[in-house]
C-alpha cells in the first residue's frame, strides 16, 4: 500500500499514509518538501518533525479501520497549515491537557514537540476521528 | 543507521549516525543498552552525526542516561547541531543531560567524574 496523492491545487496538497511505522520517514519527507517549496525553509525541519510526531501517535495508540492517516498541507500566505486526520477510535483531548511529563519520563513528549515547534496546536478528538490542526507563522 | 561502539580507556564512546527515531531506537536499544550490560561504564555519546532524533528516540537517550545512572556510571552527550540542541531544550533535557559542544570537554567531564584519587600513591609525594 503506496501514499496515495490527492494535489487540491498549489497551495493545499493532500495526502494519504498507510497507517504503519514505515510511512512516517516518508511522511516527513512529503511535508518538508512541500514547506521548502512554499519558501517555509527555515522551519521546514521543525514542521515536518511536528507532523511525523502526530502520525507517531496514530501509528502507536489508533490504527484506524481504514488502515490509513491523512495529511492535508496549506500555504495559507502568512502561515503553513497542517492538518493530520485518522479515523481510529478517538481519545479524551483532556488526557494532553495535563502538562509535560518530566524530563525523565520515557514516553508523552510528542505532543510536548508540537507545540515546541509550531506556532498554534489543536486537537480535537471524538468518536472516530481526530485532528491534528497545526500552524506555523512564514518567518520575516 | 548505524552505531559506532568503540571501548576505550575507562569509558565507552558510542556514535549513533543517521535518525535515531521510532524506527531505529529498536536497533538503538539493542546495542546500546547491552553494551551497557550490569557493568559500571562511563559512556560518552557523541550525538554530532545524527541528523535527526524524535521523542522516541529522545527516549532512547533517557533510557541510556538512565541505566548508566542506576550502575553509578558518568554519561556525557557530545552535540554540535543547533537543531538537535533545540529539541532538547524543548523537552527540559538540557537540564539533566550534561551536554558538550565537542568531545574533548566531554572527555574532561567523564575523566573528572570518573576517575579515582589513590591515596596511597599521593602518600609519598605530598
Amino acid at each position: 500500500m503506496k501514499p496515495i496523492f490527492r494535489g487540491v491545487n498549489k497551495s493545499k496538497l493532500k495526502v494519504d499514509f498507510p497507517c504503519r511505522h514505515k510511512s512516517l520517514r516518508r511522511a516527513r519527507s512529503v511535508v518538508r518538501k512541500f514547506a521548502q517549496r512554499h519558501g517555509f525553509e527555515a522551519d521546514a525541519e521543525d514542521i515536518a518533525l511536528a507532523t511525523q510526531e502526530a502520525l507517531k501517535n496514530i501509528v502507536q495508540y489508533a490504527c484506524p479501520v481504514d488502515g490509513s492517516m491523512h495529511i492535508t498541507m496549506t500555504d495559507a500566505g502568512d502561515r503553513m497549515v497542517v492538518e493530520v486526520m485518522d479515523r481510529g477510535t478517538g481519545f479524551d483531548p483532556r488526557a494532553i491537557e495535563e502538562g509535560p511529563p518530566s524530563p525523565m519520563a520515557l514516553h508523552g513528549r510528542g505532543i510536548q514537540i508540537m507545540r515546541g515547534l509550531m506556532d498554534e496546536v489543536l486537537v480535537e478528538s471524538g468518536r472516530g476521528s481526530t485532528v491534528v490542526h497545526m500552524e506555523k507563522m512564514r518567518a520575516r | 543507521m548505524e552505531i559506532q561502539a568503540e571501548e576505550k580507556e575507562g569509558y565507552v564512546l558510542v556514535t549513533p549516525v543517521g535518525e535515531l527515531d521510532v524506527y531505529t531506537v529498536p536497533l538503538f536499544r539493542k546495542v546500546v543498552l547491552k553494551l551497557e550490560g550490569d557493568r559500571r561504564h562511563d559512556l560518552i555519546m557523541d550525538l554530532t552525526k545524527l541528523t535527526f532524533i524524535d521523542s522516541s528516540g529522545l527516549g532512547s537517550l533517557i533510557e541510556t542516561f538512565q541505566k548508566v545512572q542506576s550502575a553509578d556510571g558518568e554519561i556525557a552527550f557530545v552535540i554540535d547541531n543547533p537543531h538537535m540542541l533545540k529539541i532538547l531544550k524543548l523537552v527540559d533535557l538540557d537540564k539533566v543531560f550534561h551536554i558538550f559542544p565537542n568531545l574533548g570537554r566531554a572527555l574532561e567531564h567523564v575523566g573528572a567524574a570518573g576517575g579515582y584519587y589513590d591515596e596511597e600513591f599521593f602518600s609519598d609525594l605530598t
